[in-house]
């Protein structure tokens, strides 16, 4: 029994931080209907950029998220202006911007590659390999720290689109972009923003896993697919979905990890994604959870 | 038969290939030209589905993977002639992608979703692969037992006999898509309205499956070649997401939807890349693939057809032009089909 408390724990938290990593891709898939192949490999490079700011200037992960947030959102917003804008609103958009993207995530990657090689990389901090004792289950204090920030991230983020005028609009533009120019909305103003914001806080969820998991230029391969998997699974555009998402995934993959092996326990959560892609792909919560 | 543009450029193109793997060239330019094939081949067999059809797969690995795999393993287990393991993995390439392709087309997953499937697809056999440690050897990869020269057996010490079998399929691959020529148009009406081409008479699912199953059969095909050639394979290099992408950027940037956009696109890609490894690759890993990604970009947001498209752009800018000088102003004219 206590094991099986020790699991759900476990999963749990790996389920947060696993949905602190889409969170940016489903609000961009939700507005602007885009798939951001490339979306990984931004959480590659918000990774190395913690760990560089970390090894060479010695900030902590955490208060890196106060630089790495930032910059990506630059990043985002150059890379909307040069890349994603200009196939917009033309031919086969849905086709281009997978293909633009995918095309992006190799150049960074290789880029990675060529600069800091292809070595595994990691970071101790004062928290590497201690735990919580919370009521007899032992919990990793990188994990739960990474757990918690997400929360704060996701109900920041929910205030943020719920209850704020330009959280308003972009929920306009989400829902219908003729309406909302009609409106007087800027779409191409929130377009921006909106994937700026993706970007960034995949950067962030970058800096909040560094302590956790080891970098390397093909990083973001692994938790692309895992992000797509999850924003699927709750729903892809569906806010509260990516939640559910990742917890449900979190874990399926830390049952699976006990039971079986890793590599079985991806192949598991690749089948279920399947199957939801077949039966409901608009997500396990339905339409009814838009945002 | 009438001769017509394409069909000139093709059979240029092929007494090209068979004139230059029979000079004597340095070994290296012989294995330029066998890497081009290969992925004029597997990129000609991306396009049936992928170009034609607009599903666009980013998974196609999985089945060079399990024609790879499938033919390795029969041959080290039960030295089955590659030849027959050829076809096995063929086979059973098809018989995975029936699995997927039916309840993808069945339940119409299209555009983006389509696209996620098949990466999920690649990353299932992968993972399979990998965990298969018995058989597979897991993530080292499994290599080819050496054997000396021998038809039966699909190996040779020299580089000549593999560029034939290539060139062979590559052929045989070009002709079959050209000789398909109503299906072709099938899949060019369900790519663009799926409703309409339905509304007409086109069996869209019995279409879609049977590309879908071509598609596969020879990249499967493929797979098995490229074992024989490079003798190793391990399920991240021949079942990942490169091999996949650059199936989908030969054809993309020659021009995907068209017979001969995919050799195109591999005629320039391949040498380019190869040439950037040779030079600065020690110095610069990952340069080539670089290269690759943003020639991709660029092509997407400025070329979008590929590179098969520029004689049309060029043509069109030239009508337009002189039916500006013809009105004599800059606001009439402009007949020319612009992108």
């Amino acid at each position: 029994m206590e094991t099986f408390l020790q699991i759900i724990a476990s999963g749990i938290l790996l389920g947060g931080i696993y949905a602190l990593i889409s969170v940016g891709l489903n609000l961009i898939f939700g507005v602007i209907k885009i798939v951001n192949l490339a979306h990984g490999d931004f959480l590659m490079v918000g990774m190395y950029l913690t760990f560089f700011l970390f090894t060479l200037y010695k900030i902590n992960p955490y208060t890196a998220t106060l630089l790495v947030f930032p910059i990506l959102l630059v990043v985002g917003l150059v890379i909307f202006r040069l890349i994603i804008k200009p196939l917009l609103g033309k031919s086969e958009t849905e086709v281009n911007t997978i293909l633009a993207s995918a095309g992006l995530g190799y150049v960074l990657q290789n880029l990675a590659l060529m600069l800091w090689k292809s070595d595994f990389r990691a970071i101790e901090t004062n928290l590497t390999g201690k735990s919580i004792n919370i009521g007899g289950m032992m919990l990793s204090s990188g994990r739960l720290w990474a757990f918690i920030i997400c929360v704060v991230v996701a109900l920041v983020l929910y205030y943020l689109l719920m209850y704020t005028k330009l959280g308003a609009q972009v929920r306009a533009v989400s829902q219908d972009t003729d309406a909302a120019t009609l409106m007087g909305i800027n779409v191409n103003m929130i377009y921006s923003l909106t994937f700026a914001v993706g970007i960034g806080l995949v950067g962030l969820a970058g800096c909040i896993i560094m302590p956790i998991f080891n970098v390397y230029p093909t990083v973001g391969t692994y938790f692309n697919t895992l992000a797509f998997v999850i924003v699927v699974l709750g729903g892809l555009g569906s806010f509260t979905g990516a939640l559910v998402g990742g917890l449900i995934i979190g874990l399926v993959e830390t049952f699976a990890g006990v039971m079986a092996s890793a590599e079985l326990a991806q192949v598991f959560s690749l089948l279920l994604f399947l199957i939801i892609l077949f039966v409901k792909p608009e997500g396990i919560l339905g339409k009814a959870a838009r945002v | 038969m009438k001769f017509s543009k394409p069909l000139v450029i093709f059979i240029i193109l092929t007494l090209a290939l068979v004139i230059a793997g029979f000079s004597p060239i340095p070994v290296y330019v012989k294995h330029v030209l066998i890497l081009t094939l290969l992925y004029a081949y597997m990129g000609t067999a991306w396009n049936l589905m992928c170009g034609y059809a607009g599903r666009l797969s980013l998974g196609h690995s999985a089945f060079v993977a399990i024609g790879a795999y499938t033919t390795i393993i029969l041959f080290r287990q039960i030295t089955l002639s590659p030849w027959l393991g050829m076809l096995m993995g063929g086979l059973l390439a098809v018989g995975v992608m029936l699995l997927i392709a039916y309840p993808c087309f069945r339940f119409g997953l299209k555009g983006p979703y389509f696209t996620l499937a098949s990466i999920a697809v690649m990353e299932i056999v992968q993972n399979l692969l990998t965990s298969m440690r018995d058989l597979t050897g897991g993530s080292l990869g499994l290599s080819l037992p050496y054997k000396p020269t021998s038809l039966a057996l699909f190996q040779f010490d020299g580089k000549e006999p593999y560029f034939l079998i290539i060139l062979v399929l590559w052929f045989i691959a070009v002709a079959l898509v050209w000789k398909m020529e109503r299906t072709r148009y099938y899949l060019e009406a369900i790519r663009e309205d799926q409703d309409a081409a339905a509304a007409l008479g086109i069996s869209v699912n019995k279409n879609l499956i049977k590309s879908a199953v071509i598609s596969a059969f020879l990249v499967g095909i493929g797979g098995a070649f490229y074992v024989q050639y490079f003798r190793y394979i391990d399920p991240a290099t021949v079942g990942g997401f490169s091999i996949a992408l650059n199936l989908a950027l030969v054809a993309i940037i020659g021009g995907s939807g068209t017979i001969l956009g995919p050799t195109i696109g591999a005629v320039l890609l391949i040498p380019l890349s190869e040439v950037l490894r040779m030079t600065v690759g020690s110095q610069l890993p990952g340069l080539h693939l670089l290269v690759y990604g943003i020639l991709l970009v660029i092509t997407i947001i400025y070329l979008p057809k590929g590179i098969v498209s520029i004689p049309g752009i060029i043509r069109a800018r030239k009508i337009r032009k002189a039916n500006l000088a013809l009105t004599g102003s800059g606001i009439a004219g402009g007949s020319g089909a612009d992108e």
